[in-house]
């Protein structure tokens, strides 16, 4: 029991010890604890306060992040314009033209989808001439829609300024409707006018709700659709030249071929006249010779004296007999050379020897009509490729026929020289020229000019065809330079030799 | 060895397309026999003919595909495409295919338990690699799908693919199995056997703020955040009435997706908002359990192509590892990549810069793929195999060697 009495004493005197140290720890411990919510409030305040920086930040990073995909799609909007511009300039085909916007390039401009309609103002019927990213399902639809609500759509197509179904004065229904027709939720349509031919309009939306069409996107579509106007205009009067140009080439071709025709039958003509000139000529040649003989044996007068009259008769007969025949080989030998029938022996040779010995034929005729002559060949002349008699027949004829023309004391010179590949012969005479208009028909066949000379003397107009005709078939040509009362000048060309 | 050949087709008909890509893959194809056939399609071009079409050309092969908002072919992106790929197996490769129908959100866990279980069955035995894995991209409960899996392949048994998608209009999103095509279901393939395989996944974006408490969810449909409707949350960060938000939610999802935090990975789960409701709630592409933890994500197009370039080099030095591993050197890889539709919306033209990223890492090695909403794969691909998780917003590579 003491014990306990001792115990109690104890505790009696420690306990307010006990106690008091109690409540300074618990006092302690309260001020701990204050202290600490103190600091966890100012945690929690600091935590908000980042917080609230966090949310500057996140509407600042919003704000940043909604300029730069505007600006962006601003930028790749103009960039994909810029690229398409430069394509549709460079279209000519209505078609091409409007499958130039494929979706890359749509989505460049910053749309989901996009439809081209024109409208066929005969048959009063829309007709789609592009779709991007519409399905053929869809479009059929569409059609029909568009088909449904023509009145809309025309008043659309009659607008200059594109719509954009964000910030348009069309009523929210009309607006949904048309939504709803081409599966977007927003967009832009713009009218395509051209000067000339079918309107229509091109529409550019996008289905994501989140991907509004912008002002910006207005003026891009309002640009594209005045560039497509543009363009069809373009390829429509192409497509007009390109369709004049056709018709041109097509009557050239008819008028060429028309010609050749013509061309055709003409040889024809031409080859029955030689055959018939060729066949008539023999035959007359005969009767001819038979005349011209039975005068000759009667001019003899081995058959009986002739009276003076008939023999003077008879001389006649005689002498235009011979022209006939001269005029019948003439005639014969065009003929001959018109149709191929002449084979000429052409052979590299000088010109010389030919043109001497024509000069020796002449001479008596030269002296008698006291006509001077001259014949100049140059020292180093080629060879040329010629058949002997038939160009001995031209210098005769050239020659006779300046000899002819040429009054007492005149002159005719002959002068022949290389010219190119060429040897060239010039035969002048101080004759009485030919008229200008009559220069280049006098190589026709039957041309006789008309002077006086030509109506005391006979010919047959043949002769200088035939020399042409031969000059060609030599693959030369001749021509004539003359004035009236001065004199004439006759040129005509040989291939030369390309042997020395 | 894998012996594949792959037919594009760009026609805008999806029959034509069809018949196009898969008489090209025919051409193409060197093997003796199609095992298996796989069709990356975009949304435009995914007809109710496609699967009939390719399933004709490969007789009793089975056929998996999924649609896209874009595909992703070795000429590169296509935002209108068709791909139909015929792959050949050496022996010693083995997989198994099948598919569930009609799921729905109550019983995704269940139709997932269900895949599993059929992969397994037709599996023969041999070592199992991992699981490729098609499913509905408008389903919303791609995790709990992955979950059933799971609980019948193993916790951290690698489950990698994508969801179907269609172009962010979220209407209806296409999965084609054999001649069937296919909304609200799922379908997949199991492989085994003498392979390699790795893969790299990434999103590229931080968090930012503070960490905030979901309070009320239902599977992808979050109702409140730190007990105020979900909405408040993006209206307080950014400073826009909900009117504001639901017309821009696609630019909001794609910038700032919600991050979930995972206690033990390092990386948040992203989530895209599909659509902003008029009462505040948000529903998502994906679950977020009630009690997550979450955070506002930052990042932007530089962060975007780092993140690519990171998924392909870590899927890239994985593969050597392995090689080196088992003193190999296989041949013939492939590469299919699994892109979020997101990460194609932010980057718009730029989308082949993320896909040269990945061929700088990748060289020669092809790549096939498809844009999705929503990607599977283990968060860590590097050393640890960690569990799979049903993403959004990344780019998932896997590359398989045979």
């Amino acid at each position: 029991m003491g014990n306990l009495g001792q115990i109690i004493s104890f505790a009696g005197f420690i306990s307010p010890g006990i106690i008091l140290f109690l409540c300074i720890v618990l006092m302690y411990k309260i001020e701990r604890i204050k202290q600490l919510q103190n600091m966890a409030s100012k945690l929690r305040d600091s935590v908000d306060e980042m917080d609230e920086q966090a949310k500057l930040i996140v509407r600042t990073d919003l704000e940043l992040n909604k300029t730069q995909e505007a600006l962006n799609k601003k930028l790749n909007g103009l960039y994909g314009l810029q690229k398409l511009s430069r394509k549709l300039s460079s279209t000519l085909q209505e078609e091409q033209l409007f499958t130039a916007v494929d979706p890359a390039q749509l989505e460049e401009l910053g749309f989901e989808k996009g439809i081209i309609f024109l409208y066929n103002e005969t048959e009063k019927k829309f007709i789609l001439k592009a779709a991007v990213n519409y399905q053929k399902d869809n479009t059929e639809v569409i059609k029909s829609g568009l088909d449904k609500q023509k009145e809309l759509f025309l008043d659309f197509m009659s607008k200059e300024k594109a719509i954009n179904s964000s910030v348009s004065a069309q009523n929210k229904e009309t607006i949904a409707k048309i939504n709803s027709l081409f599966k977007t939720t927003s967009f832009v349509i713009a009218a395509l006018l051209p000067k000339e031919g079918n309107r229509g309009f091109i529409f550019l939306g996008n289905e994501d709700a989140s991907n509004l069409v912008t002002e910006g996107d207005e003026e891009v579509v309002n640009i594209l659709a005045t560039q497509l106007a543009q363009g069809m205009e373009n390829a429509r009067l192409f497509d007009e030249s390109w369709r004049t140009h056709q018709e041109l080439e097509k009557k050239v071709e008819e008028r060429t071929h028309a010609l050749s025709l013509a061309l055709e039958e003409l040889k024809i003509v031409s080859k029955r006249k030689t055959d018939f000139i060729s066949s008539v000529s023999h035959e007359l040649r005969t009767p001819l010779t038979s005349i011209k003989g039975y005068a000759a044996i009667l001019l003899t007068e081995k058959l009986g004296a002739l009276p003076p009259p008939v023999k003077e008769r008879l001389e006649k007969i005689n002498r235009h007999s011979d022209e006939l025949t001269h005029f019948i080989n003439d005639l014969l030998d065009i003929s001959r050379i018109e149709s191929g029938r002449v084979i000429l022996n052409r052979q590299a040779q000088s010109l010389r020897p030919i043109a001497e010995k024509v000069f020796d034929l002449l001479s008596v005729q030269l002296k008698e009509r006291q006509i001077n002559s001259e014949l100049i060949i140059s020292p180093e002349l080629p060879q040329a490729i010629f058949d002997t008699n038939q160009i001995e027949r031209i210098f005769i004829n050239i020659i006779g026929n300046a000899l002819k023309f040429t009054p007492p004391e005149g002159k005719i010179t002959v002068n022949i020289y290389a010219k190119g590949n060429m040897v060239e012969v010039d035969i002048s005479d101080t004759g009485c020229g030919i008229p200008v208009e009559s220069q280049e028909a006098i190589f026709e066949e039957f041309y006789r000019v008309d002077n006086l000379i030509n109506q005391k003397v006979t010919g047959t107009g043949l002769g200088l065809t035939l020399v042409k005709k031969i000059i060609e078939a030599h693959e030369g040509k001749i021509w004539v330079k003359s004035s009236v009362g001065k004199g004439s000048t006759f040129s005509f060309t040989l291939p030369a030799s390309p042997l020395k | 060895m894998i012996n594949y050949s792959i037919g594009i087709s760009r026609i805008a008909d999806p029959i034509s397309a069809a018949k196009e890509a898969t008489q090209q893959a025919a051409l193409k194809f060197t093997g003796n026999k199609v095992q298996l056939a796989m069709i990356f399609v975009s949304i435009d071009l995914a007809g109710p003919a496609l699967g009939k079409i390719v399933k004709d050309q490969v007789f009793d092969a089975p056929v998996i595909g999924l649609s896209g908002t874009a595909i992703i072919t070795p000429q590169g992106i296509l935002k209108q495409g068709l791909m139909v790929v015929f792959f050949e197996f050496e022996s010693g490769f083995n997989f198994s295919c099948d598919c569930v129908k009609n799921i729905s959100a109550k019983n995704s866990l269940e139709s997932g338990k269900e895949l599993g279980w059929k992969l397994l069955s037709s599996f023969k035995e041999s070592a199992r690699h991992f699981a490729l894995m098609f499913s509905d991209g408008l389903l919303g409960t791609g995790s709990s799908v992955i979950n059933g899996m799971q609980e019948r392949l193993g916790n951290s048994f690698p489950i990698i693919g994508g969801c179907a998608s269609d172009n962010l209009r979220f209407k209806k999103t296409f999965i084609y199995y054999n001649e069937e095509i296919l909304t609200k279901a799922a379908c997949g393939i199991l492989v085994g056997g003498n392979a390699n395989f790795s893969v790299g996944i990434k999103h590229g974006w931080k968090p930012l703020g503070k960490l905030h408490t979901v309070t009320q969810a239902q599977a992808n449909v979050v109702f409140t955040i730190d007990n105020k409707p979900a909405a408040s949350f993006y209206e307080e960060y950014l400073a826009l009435d909900i009117k504001s938000l639901q017309r821009e939610s696609k630019i909001i999802s794609t910038l700032y997706p919600l991050g979930v935090y995972i206690p033990g990975e390092e990386e948040y789960l992203l989530r895209n908002i599909i659509s902003i409701e008029n009462d505040g709630a948000l529903v998502f592409q994906g679950e977020i359990p009630v009690d997550s933890q979450v955070r506002l994500m930052i990042g932007n197009k530089d962060s975007c192509l780092e993140a690519a370039k990171e998924a392909a080099e870590t899927a890239y030095l994985e593969l050597r590892q392995q090689e080196q591993h088992l003193h190999s050197h296989l041949h013939n890889a492939i590469a299919f990549i699994f892109d979020s539709s997101s990460r194609y919306l932010l980057l718009r033209k730029d989308a082949d810069k993320e896909l040269q990223a990945i061929k700088e890492s990748l060289g020669d090695i092809p790549l096939i793929g498809i844009y999705t909403y929503g990607e599977q794969a283990p968060l860590k691909a590097v050393k640890y195999r960690g569990r799979t998780h049903f993403h959004n917003q990344t780019i998932t590579i896997m590359i398989l060697e045979g």
